[in-house]
Formats: structure tokens, C-alpha cells, sequence
């Protein structure tokens, strides 16, 4: 096996602690096993981008562009040996983002792979991903990525439409796709993940309706929505501000959402993350220790850790990342932001709320009820019951031996258009009252797609409920 | 010495403002000359009155380029009600747009001011200001001597200051007073010893002393604003005045609004922010007022709409206070069917249509002065506003006054912006009021999501009613973001639905982008809008935003344009 290799002569670690059953702020106090890498080279910027990203050009074999990747990987490999371990465990999860790390050539990826191992170990069967575009790599490369221990490829395909390509600046065709997805599917990889994006400029629903079912047919076993977010000094942003724009419109916005949902759903597709879709056993493990709360290690230009509670985002721009590596080397503390203050437990509150609602797995209220006191869920289930009268929100059974009780029970279906779902959603919150307060497990989740595609509307409001007094009462 | 931010900004006077400067005239004597900086907009023009009386003088200061306006009429009316010698100043000369002869016979001809010797002055290039000074010694008499005399100041504008207490402004009128001594207010009886007196020259220059005629501040550490109020004689304790000095009318205030902190934790912070302000601005009322869909606030009365506006911007920057204003109103009266007489202070106050016999508003007499080519514009604005024509005078061949009987309501609103906009910024308007007469006056209620927005409800006439609903509606549908669920919007009269509109839902509103491990700009986004939804005021269920409160003020100036 290809982890093997790479493992012999490092520490090797078998046995893996149950961290499931931790809450989440055990968790955070916990020490990382999981670890984000950033790689910035692209050959041209997107058109919608704003990541840390470096512009190579179109050919990338060039020296001077072989050098710049040399030299960055060696910075990124010099403040990962100057990172301390802060737990016995090794890493379960590391993914290489980018940027394009699909670009980088397999030596350079041994190099961190390498130091990642010897700094905090690979555990044995862990999940490593890597970001690769089509019109980047072959099959022989695929299985060099493979030979250092990638697991899984997440592949940035965008759309089935050649002129939707061009116009987002993406630099790979059509053509690029479906060689890539052939490459792909022969390396035989335990697990890969296809990317669109939704709400391109010009997009049709009957266009979305072909990406969508080109994606099913690829047979990825994860399928990541996204959706255009036009972002402030972008090219896009400086061409779409006015009136008139080509951007789809709110009515087509909401029915591209729905159809991805209902699409990849009906091909088997569970949607676990607003927009995530997986097959059974393919989440991407690292993904969800960001939206679980769990800490991580970071790498890299821009890249953002959370390590011993603190959120910490590194230098965009490259040469203050290549100063604060410096700094952070010489200083020897081997912690990055040891001088920020630890997230407080108000934020912590927040990103629970927030990360949790954006699952399928919704948020668990008993826990919160634990960890951030009664009242703080007090102040939030006036409005947890509006939402579900509006079917935005369900409650889902929690324990398993529930899950026969609860089915007897009401519980609003997904679609919040039913006549019964105000008299549904009023069983529903006397049941998750009465489990509160029985001390049972019981959590609400969004409904799919209404309540997903309202989710800052329904996140925010919650944020809203929680002012500094019930939070200096609770915390 | 403009020196608040917003007198700095919008170039305006607000607040009166003292000064105290030496000069050594040509006759080789030292002079202490006493200033007094007054606002001149409608709005403000019971501090005029107030400066007035503190002095011997004044400097009639005219903008060359734009002539005699209402405002400069109403200004020298009131100087010359006090007996004041008025020396005339022409500003601005240096400008291209400059016509001083025009200027100069419309003095003479408008106010019937002596102008042989007007000073021509260039504040800007520093042209005529010698001649100024010297107009002021020559030209004004001094202050009587009267400092044998038992001591009386008037107390004529008075602030709080954080480790000084109370600082009052006054005039000595007769007697002298010194640091240390002990006095007392002749109104309240409060006795204080002087911590500090001095004068503004034009910072805080502490003196020992201070003779009858001039001007200077007083601190005492006195604690509360009632117990030094503007209009008080000051007297010393050990040789007292047998009679106080005649004080200021109270002010009324004619236009009102709800003013509520966005947070209802400011409440207490707002009462105590409104009566610092009030301490200096004695036409400020407020009493506590209520409702559902605002919690605590405070009914606050107001002169007009621009001294509304510099409150609230006042409580905003200077106490960093967040608010939420409800439309203006003016004091309307009732009469309810068992005869008495109510005062309506706010719409939500108005008995039911039963059990009223009428409602009656407030008039004014409207002086419009302007540029004779305007006058068909100025009409068509009056008569659109219920004016009623009184008559026409022309006071130059090129100059019209229009004067008309016009319900106040019409005028405290936004009739200054249009009065400008119409007439190119020329025109200039004064109003006194007149008394109350009855209307067919209604009550229009607004419904969002069946729900009554009474801060949103006004009282109106029956013929402008229906306009007024559809224009209404109109704009909250533009100004109340959409919401999860149809929002419908009604303009009522009693049961009767006059208008209507209604908000579709929004359906999207969601972050799907690929953030990876950073999540914190997503948080920020939500964070956001989660302070916005605190700024808003909910209604029913739906979220108004604070624009949609003034939304009535608005809907004047869509209709009219």
C-alpha cells in the first residue's frame, strides 16, 4: 500500500481514540489531527477568485516557475518543522488546498507529506486530499499522488459548459474534463470529489440540469455545489455591479439549488453540507473537523489554523507570509498567535451555531444546553419554533433506540409548503422541549432546500437573539 | 465659532456662541468688545432673541450675492424690538455672483436701513473687518455703568460639563461679581459659591473678576440643569437685587417625534443624554413614551424639522447613541364628545372616531421672500400644501414677498427643502403661528402583516388621505426588505382599507461558497446581518428598518416633484 511506504521508518499509530463521542469543546481542547496545507499556484486567476493565489502562466515547466514552487514548498516545509505537536495522536486528516496543488510536482508534495510525517505522523488509513483541476495532471501523475498516500482527489470541474469556462476565466475545456474524469476513475482512488459552481454568469437551469447530470455520470463519490458568491475586487465584481448583469436572477438561483438537491439526492447523494453531497461512507473527513469544530493545523500562504482555541489566518501576501515564517521560526515558540487571546466562548457559541446548521446532522440543542448553559438556549427556541412553523427547520431524532419513538411522532416533512406543517411543527417543539428537559439528546436541523437556502436569514437571527446580557447570564 | 461637528459640516449656526476679543481702536483706547454668534434659521430663532437681549448691538451681516432673505427680515425685526443699534455689513463682496448696489438698495428699501455708510466686507479675503470693529466702537453705545448696583447677570445659555458641573453663560447686567463669591439664582433660591468665572476669548480664559456689561461663564459644581436654567438672574448672596431680571418665554415646541434607542439597554442613557441637551437647548421637551412595536423611548418636541434632525444627530455622535426616530408630527387638538379639549401630541393619542367631536391643527402665517421669476413655482408649492393665498408684496422691482395661511403640518416637513429646490436656493421662508382651526382631518393607520404600525400612523387630511396611503405603501414596500413569508401593507381609515401593497418573499439567502478552514469572514457576513436585524424595529413580525419610519416625510417630496 502506498501509505506504507511512505510510513516506514516513521512512528506508525494504530490505535485511534474515539473522538465521536467528545463534546465539541473537548475537542478544541484536544490537540489537532487533522492538518490544511495551502498550495497558491495557478496558471491564471479565476475570474470570481479571491484566495491567496499566485499566477504562474499557462506553462508551468518554465524554471523560474519550477524555482518559485521549490522555494515556497521549503518555506511551508520550515514553519511546519517549527510547529510543535500538540497531541501524541497523528494527523487522521490532511488535505492540500490551493490554488491549484494539482500543480506542484510529486516530489515537492513527498517533501510536506514527508515533514508532516515526521513533525505529527499520518495515522494509518488516513484521509489525504488533494485539489487538482483538470488540464493539470495525467494519470501518471495521479498515481505518483497516489504512490506518496493521496486518498482522495477533489476536482475542480465548475461546469459541463465550454463557454461557462471561459467565461469565469477557468484556464482548462471542456475536453480537459472528461480526460481528467477518465484519468481519475483509472487510478482507482478509495474516494474523489467533483466541484461545480452554481449562479455563473449566463448560467440557465436547463444548462445547471446538464452539469448536474454530466457530474452524476462521472461517478465521483462526492460532489461538491457551490455557489457564486461575487466577491469584492474580483473581475467579477467590477463587471456585474451594475444593473442588468448576466447573473441568474433570484428565481433561477433558487431553482439551480433545488435541482442540485433534488438531482444528487435521487442519484444517491446524501446532502450533508449546505454544499456538500456524498455518497454513503465519502464525507470528507476533513472538511467536517472545520465544521464540527475540531482543531487543525494550517500551512502555508493565508491559511487559517485552529490551534490550542485560536483562529489564526497567515499573511496573504506573500512576502509578509515569508517574513512571519521567518519571525515565527526564529521565535521558537513553535505555536503560531500564541499572543492572540483564546476564541471566547461567546465565539465558540457562534461557530457551533453556525457550522452545526449547515449539516444535515443539525445542531445538537442538549449539548449546547450543556456547555453554554440554559439560558442561552432559552433565548434561542422562541425562535427555533418560528422557524419550524415555517418549515425551515425540523427536529430530528437523536439516539438510536429513539429513532422507533420518534418516527411515531411527528415530525414536518421537508417540504414547507403542507397545509399541516404549523400543527406538525407544534408537536414537534413540545417533543424537543420535553427532551431538553428529560436531559435527551436532541438536535434541529435545517430543512432541504428551504431552510438551506435561507440559512443566513435563520443563522443570523439566531446570532440576533443572543445579546451580551443573556450571554453574560449563561456563560 | 461655529464649534459643534455639525455646525462645522453643514456651515450653519446652531448654537449661539460667545466670544470675547481686545482692540485698540484709532483713538489709541483699548476696547473689550463682547461677541455673540446666532443661528439664523427659522428653526432657531428663540436663540436670537435670547442673544438679543444680552446686548447693546448687533452687526447686520447680508451675503451680497443673495440679498435679503425671510430669515434677515425676522432677525432685524427682533434686534430693533430690543432697541439695539444695527450696523449693516455686506459679506461675501469678493464673490463673482456679488451685487452689492442691488443688495444695498434692497436694505434700504426692504428694511429701511440707513446704508450711506454699509461696511463692504470679504470675511474670506479679511476685507473690512477693520472697518467693522471700528463701526462697533464708534457706532455702539457702551453698556450703562451700573457697577455700584446691587449685581444681576442673566443667565442666557448654560452646558454641562464632566468635571465642572453646570457652566453657565451670562451677561453682567449691573453690579460686578468676583471668583469666590457666593450667589444665588434668584428663580430657583439655590445659593452656589464660584469655583471659576471668566471669559471666551474665544477659549475659556478664567477672570477674577467681572463689571456690569460684560460678558462671561460661571462654575459652581452645580449638579442638575433645573438649578441654574437659562433666563435666571444671578445675585449676590450678602448684598442681593430687590427683582430679578425679566427671563425668557418658554419656548413651545411645535413639531414632535418618538425618538427610541435601538438598544433597550441605552434607555437610560438616552434620558440622560436629552436633558444634558436640554440644558442648553431650552426648546427640547421629551416625556417617556411607549409602544409595542418600539419598547421605551421618549416623545420629544421640537422647534421644527432641521432642529429635530440636529438632535438626533447631536445624541448620535456626541453620546454615541443608536436611534430610531418615528415620523414628526405637530401638536394637534381634539375634541372629544363629552367637550373637552385634548392635546394630540402623537397620533396614537387620538380618541377613537366616536368619540371625538373634531380635530383642529395648528396654522401659520408663511412669508416667502424671493427673486420675482420664482413666484409661480412658490405659489403652485403653497396651494399644493393647503396654503391659502393671503397676499402678494413687492418689496423691489425684482424681489416678492408671498405670504399665506398654511397649516403647520404642511411646513414642518420638508417645505424648506422645497422652497430651495424651487426657487434654485434663492428664496427664503419665516412663519409664525397663527392659532388652531379645524379640518377634515383623519387618522390613517398603517397595517404591516395585519398588524397596526402605530408609530407609522399619521394624522392627515381626508382629500390628501388616499395620495398619502398609496404613497405610503408604496414606499415601505421600497424600504422593508423582503421577508420569508408575503408581507402585506395597508393604508386604513377606521375598518376601511384605502391602499395596499404587498412584499413578495425573498427565497434565497445563503452562503454556499468554499471557505475551507476560514471561517471566520462567513461569521463576520453573519455577524452583520444579525446587527442589522438588531438596528431593526419589529412590527408584528416584520423587521422595519429605521428609514421606514421617516418613510412619511418622504412620500411629500415624490408627490410634489
Amino acid at each position: 500500500m502506498a501509505c506504507s511506504q511512505t510510513a516506514s521508518g516513521f512512528r506508525c499509530f494504530t490505535a485511534l481514540r474515539s473522538r465521536r463521542g467528545l463534546t465539541s469543546v473537548a475537542r478544541a481542547a484536544a490537540g489537532p489531527t487533522a492538518a490544511y496545507v495551502h498550495l497558491p499556484f495557478c496558471k491564471r486567476k479565476c475570474f470570481y477568485c479571491d484566495f491567496p493565489v499566485e499566477a504562474v502562466g499557462l506553462n508551468t515547466e518554465k524554471p523560474r516557475t519550477q524555482d518559485r514552487m521549490q522555494a515556497y514548498v521549503d518555506l511551508v516545509c520550515a514553519e511546519l518543522k517549527a510547529t510543535r505537536s500538540l497531541t501524541d495522536a497523528p494527523l487522521t486528516t490532511v488535505s492540500f488546498g490551493g490554488g491549484t496543488p494539482s500543480l506542484v510536482p510529486p516530489q515537492l508534495l513527498e517533501s510536506i507529506l514527508s515533514a508532516l510525517q515526521q513533525q505529527f505522523g499520518i495515522a494509518a488509513g488516513a484521509e489525504v486530499s488533494i485539489e487538482a483541476d483538470p488540464g493539470t495532471f495525467d494519470l501518471q501523475r495521479l498515481l505518483q499522488y497516489k504512490a506518496l498516500g493521496v486518498t482522495r482527489v477533489s476536482m475542480g470541474v465548475q461546469s459541463f459548459q465550454e463557454d461557462l469556462l471561459k467565461a469565469c476565466g477557468r484556464s482548462h475545456s471542456l475536453a480537459d474534463v472528461y480526460a481528467a474524469i477518465e484519468a481519475v476513475t483509472a487510478t482507482g482512488l478509495p474516494s474523489w470529489s467533483l466541484d461545480l459552481i452554481s449562479g455563473l454568469p449566463g448560467l440557465s437551469l436547463q444548462g445547471w440540469q446538464h452539469s448536474l447530470q454530466q457530474a452524476v455520470a462521472a461517478g465521483p463519490d462526492h460532489i461538491s455545489v457551490y455557489d457564486l458568491q461575487v466577491e469584492e475586487g474580483t473581475p467579477f465584481a467590477r463587471w456585474f455591479s451594475v444593473e442588468g448583469s448576466p447573473l441568474p436572477k433570484e428565481p433561477e438561483a433558487v431553482a439551480m439549488f433545488e435541482a442540485a438537491s433534488a438531482t444528487l439526492t435521487a442519484a444517491g447523494y446524501e446532502h450533508y453540507e449546505i454544499s456538500n453531497y456524498a455518497k454513503p461512507g465519502h464525507r470528507s473527513k476533513h472538511n467536517q473537523v472545520y465544521w464540527q469544530c475540531q482543531p487543525y493545523y494550517a500551512f502555508g500562504l493565508g491559511a487559517a489554523s485552529y490551534t490550542r482555541g485560536r483562529r489564526f489566518s497567515r499573511p496573504r501576501g506573500m512576502q509578509e507570509y515569508e517574513a512571519w515564517v521567518k519571525r515565527f521560526v526564529q521565535g521558537g515558540a513553535g505555536c503560531p498567535a500564541a499572543e492572540l487571546p483564546v476564541e471566547s466562548k461567546e465565539e465558540q457559541l457562534l461557530d457551533v451555531i453556525m457550522l452545526s446548521l449547515r449539516l444535515s446532522d443539525g445542531l445538537a440543542l442538549q449539548q449546547l444546553q450543556q456547555q453554554y448553559g440554559q439560558e442561552t438556549v432559552a433565548a434561542l427556541l422562541p425562535t427555533i419554533q418560528g422557524f419550524l412553523q415555517q418549515g425551515l427547520m425540523q427536529v430530528l431524532p437523536c439516539d438510536a433506540q429513539d429513532v422507533q419513538q420518534a418516527e411515531d411522532a411527528i415530525v414536518p416533512g421537508l417540504s414547507g409548503s403542507s397545509g399541516t406543517v404549523e400543527v406538525d411543527a407544534d408537536a414537534a417543539y413540545m417533543q424537543l422541549c420535553d427532551r431538553l428537559q428529560r436531559g435527551k439528546d436532541v438536535s434541529v436541523r435545517l430543512t432541504d432546500p428551504a431552510g438551506f437556502l435561507l440559512s443566513n436569514d435563520v443563522i443570523s437571527e439566531l446570532f440576533a437573539q443572543l445579546d451580551s446580557r443573556t450571554l453574560s447570564k449563561a456563560l | 465659532m461655529d464649534s459643534i461637528d455639525i455646525e462645522r459640516e453643514r456651515g450653519i449656526t446652531i448654537k449661539l456662541n460667545t466670544a470675547r476679543m481686545k482692540y485698540t481702536a484709532q483713538d489709541g483706547q483699548l476696547y473689550a468688545l463682547n461677541l455673540i454668534d446666532t443661528p439664523g434659521h427659522v428653526d432657531f430663532t428663540y436663540e436670537v432673541s435670547r442673544s438679543l437681549s444680552s446686548c447693546e448691538g448687533a452687526l447686520l451681516v447680508v451675503d451680497a450675492s443673495q440679498g435679503v432673505e425671510a430669515q434677515t427680515l425676522a432677525n432685524v425685526w427682533l434686534a430693533l424690538e430690543n432697541d439695539l443699534e444695527i450696523v449693516p455689513v455686506l459679506n461675501k463682496i469678493d464673490l463673482p455672483g456679488a451685487e452689492p448696489e442691488r443688495v444695498i438698495r434692497e436694505i434700504e428699501e426692504i428694511i429701511g436701513l440707513d446704508c450711506s455708510n454699509i461696511i463692504r466686507a470679504s470675511a474670506k479675503m479679511g476685507l473690512g473687518i477693520e472697518e467693522t470693529l471700528e463701526a462697533v466702537v464708534q457706532r455702539i453705545p457702551p453698556p450703562k455703568n451700573t457697577v455700584k448696583d446691587p449685581l444681576r447677570a442673566l443667565i442666557f445659555d448654560s452646558y454641562y460639563d464632566a468635571y465642572r458641573g453646570v457652566v453657565c453663560q451670562f451677561r453682567v447686567v449691573d453690579g460686578q461679581v468676583a471668583k469666590g463669591d457666593t450667589v444665588v439664582m434668584m428663580n430657583t433660591g439655590k445659593e452656589y459659591t464660584l469655583d471659576e468665572i471668566g471669559v471666551l476669548a474665544p477659549v475659556k480664559t478664567p477672570v477674577d473678576t467681572l463689571y456690569a456689561g460684560e460678558v462671561g461663564y460661571l462654575a459652581a459644581q452645580i449638579k442638575s440643569v433645573l438649578d441654574a436654567r437659562v433666563g435666571d438672574t444671578v445675585t449676590l448672596k450678602k448684598n442681593p437685587a430687590a427683582d430679578a431680571l425679566e427671563g425668557y418665554e418658554d419656548v413651545q415646541p411645535m413639531v414632535y417625534c418618538g425618538l427610541f434607542p435601538t438598544d433597550a439597554d441605552d434607555y437610560q442613557d438616552l434620558r440622560e443624554a436629552l436633558g444634558k441637551l436640554q440644558l442648553n437647548d431650552a426648546a427640547l421637551k421629551f416625556e417617556p413614551e411607549v409602544n409595542n412595536a418600539m419598547g421605551f423611548g421618549f416623545r420629544c418636541g421640537f422647534l421644527g424639522l432641521l432642529h429635530m434632525e440636529i438632535v438626533q444627530e447631536r445624541l448620535e455622535r456626541e453620546y454615541n447613541l443608536d436611534l430610531v426616530t418615528t415620523a414628526p408630527t405637530v401638536v394637534y387638538k381634539t375634541l372629544t364628545n363629552t367637550g373637552e379639549e385634548l392635546t394630540v401630541n402623537s397620533p396614537g393619542d387620538l380618541p377613537e372616531a366616536t368619540k371625538r367631536q373634531n380635530i383642529s391643527e395648528p396654522y401659520v402665517r408663511l412669508e416667502m421672500v424671493t427673486p420675482t421669476e420664482y413666484v409661480g413655482n412658490l405659489m403652485e408649492l403653497a396651494n399644493n400644501r393647503r396654503g391659502e393665498f393671503v397676499e402678494m408684496k413687492y418689496l423691489t422691482d425684482s424681489r416678492t414677498t408671498l405670504v399665506f395661511n398654511i397649516p403647520l403640518a404642511e411646513v414642518v416637513t420638508d417645505y424648506f427643502d422645497q422652497l430651495k429646490s424651487r426657487s434654485k436656493g434663492y428664496a427664503s421662508m419665516e412663519y409664525k403661528i397663527t392659532g388652531y382651526r379645524v379640518n377634515e382631518l383623519v387618522l390613517l393607520e398603517i397595517k404591516i402583516n395585519g398588524e397596526p404600525a402605530e408609530p407609522l400612523s399619521v394624522i392627515c387630511h381626508r382629500d390628501h388621505a388616499y395620495r398619502t396611503g398609496k404613497a405610503l405603501c408604496a414606499k415601505l414596500k421600497e424600504l422593508i426588505p423582503r421577508q420569508m413569508f408575503r408581507v402585506p401593507i395597508q393604508a386604513c381609515i377606521g375598518a376601511k382599507v384605502i391602499a395596499s401593497e404587498a412584499i413578495a418573499p425573498y427565497r434565497k439567502d445563503v452562503l454556499a461558497k468554499c471557505y475551507g478552514g476560514d471561517i471566520s469572514r462567513k461569521k463576520k457576513l453573519l455577524q452583520k446581518q444579525a446587527d442589522g436585524k438588531k438596528r431593526m424595529k419589529q412590527l408584528g413580525k416584520v423587521e422595519v428598518p429605521q428609514a421606514a419610519f421617516m418613510a412619511v416625510l418622504k412620500i411629500n417630496q415624490d408627490s410634489d416633484s
